[in-house]
């Protein structure tokens, strides 16, 4: 059962990406902040920090490609960019020391890289016209809050899910 | 970091580059229908999202409901006082309805632009990124959903759809920034026929651009803007908003209308997708042949 634990949780946290995303755009004093989920990224960032950057990538790609056709009908973006993401990851876990703290913080750091990434892309292909410090006050900041709010909430069941799905690895193997 | 570029890497990642490329440009072309793969995609994760928006989209209506319990009184007041005010435009609407029929019947015209059957649909899914304004809502082609269809709530219209699987629809809200993006649109309550086009948002005022209006006709502030229905496959007369500011546009030809969207574009719940009942090709050459003869 446990052995697919990873799978089932990034496609629950997939699938619940859209429904947070109704919520979206908050209207506060007259501004509008926009929150976007990553609660799929910030996931597939602690698998490929604790378990292993290949299974991560792997998901990503099949996860970034099912979020391409459904959601954005760009596909190669998010398939391309999720396992990138991992790929950095599982490179910069291995110079640093492994814990919670860091494994947050990286995760953070990411999510951020990845927003930015995007938004170079569509800016790129016109599709949007924001000025960078709008896109820095209405968008990066508040999804940064509210997703490091959910990870520091839950950035701990990740690790221990994590950590039992190894152990169980590695008893299946002796 | 010499490791990260050994040769095989670096080969892999041009081609990953080269294939992501081609599969960007491949998917960002204008395209009327998706691949047999894509369907199969989008309609099996639509079936799964369905799984969870339903709860969602309850939890949202017992916040919802408490609000409205809230504000109660208040309402009741207003609504008592539009009350009498409804009662005269119900008596007047009758009598026109009943009016307008008769005379259609005596010129003999049966179809009308104004004419369509409501789809009812429910919203899946919005982008979650919201970088582009897509919602995907959970009828598709076997419920006689096409593409270019108006969506819109009890509000107002918010978007058209874009693309059809058998199951799932995507539709592109008015407040996209896609310049390809119109509706063609008639500002009521003021002379006859002031037609223009909604083109474009302005993402900073939050309102739509209804632009091409012929700059000797005197547009007023708050008046009404419906779509036309000439753009072909939209009815006519869904409510799209109200007019907040007239200025000329860039090359000073024709006038410019910010427009106020009726409808509210976040928390989208169930939505309804208008199937215009068209004039048949047949109705349409005997109409024209009787003319001739």
């Amino acid at each position: 059962m446990i052995r697919y634990i990873l799978p089932l949780i990034a496609l629950v946290l997939f699938f619940l990406e859209p429904v947070f995303g109704l919520f979206s755009p908050l209207q506060f004093d007259g501004d509008y902040y926009y929150i976007v989920p990553r609660f799929l990224l910030m996931f597939l960032i602690f698998v490929s920090v604790y378990y292993d950057a290949k299974h991560a990538m792997f998901y990503g790609l099949f996860f970034g490609l099912l979020y391409d056709v459904f959601f954005i009908d760009i596909i190669g973006l998010y398939s391309f960019l999720y396992p990138m993401m991992c790929l950095i990851a599982g490179y910069i876990v291995k110079s640093v020391h492994r814990n919670l703290f860091v494994a947050t913080l990286l995760t953070l750091v990411l999510t951020a890289l990845f927003e930015f990434v995007l938004y170079l892309f569509f800016s790129f292909i016109s599709l949007v016209s924001m000025p960078v410090d709008i896109f820095l006050t209405s968008r990066l900041l508040p999804t940064m809050v509210a997703n490091s709010l959910f990870l520091v909430m839950l950035g701990w069941a990740f690790r221990s899910v994590i950590m039992a799905r190894l152990i169980e690895k590695d008893n299946s193997k002796v | 970091m010499s490791r990260f570029f050994s040769n095989k890497r670096l080969i892999l990642l041009m081609l990953g580059v080269i294939l992501l490329v081609a599969l960007i440009s491949y998917s960002l072309r204008d395209r009327d229908n998706v691949s047999f793969p894509e369907q199969l995609i989008k309609d099996t994760v639509g079936a799964g999202q369905s799984l969870f928006s339903g709860p969602a989209h309850f939890v949202t209506g017992i916040f919802d409901n408490v609000d409205s319990l809230l504000n109660t009184y208040k309402e009741n007041q207003h609504l008592k006082g539009r009350l009498e005010e409804f009662a005269a435009v119900q008596a007047e609407v009758t009598d026109l309805r009943s009016e307008n029929g008769q005379l259609k019947e005596i010129v003999g015209k049966e179809a009308d632009l104004r004419d369509y059957n409501p789809i009812q649909a429910t919203v899946i899914a919005r982008n979650p990124d919201q970088w582009e304004e897509k919602v995907i809502l959970n009828k598709g082609e076997s419920d006689g959903v096409k593409p270019d269809m108006a969506v819109m709530t009890a509000r107002g219209l918010i978007g058209k759809v874009t693309l059809v699987t058998a199951t799932t629809s995507t539709v592109e809200l008015v407040s996209t920034q896609n310049p390809n993006y119109r509706v063609s649109s008639m500002v009521i309550g003021g002379e006859e026929g002031v037609f223009g086009l909604i083109e474009g948002y302005d993402a900073e005022r939050r309102e739509l651009l209804l632009k091409r209006i012929d700059a000797q006709i005197e547009l007023e502030v708050g008046q009404q803007v419906v779509s036309s229905g000439l753009g072909g496959i939209f009815p006519k007369g869904i409510i799209i908003g109200e007019i907040t500011e007239i200025t000329i546009d860039e090359f000073g030809l024709t006038q410019l209308a910010y427009v106020k969207p009726a409808a509210d574009f976040t928390l989208l719940n169930h939505v309804m997708i208008a199937d215009r009942e068209m004039p048949d090709e047949d109705d349409f050459e005997a109409a024209t042949e009787e003319e001739g003869s």
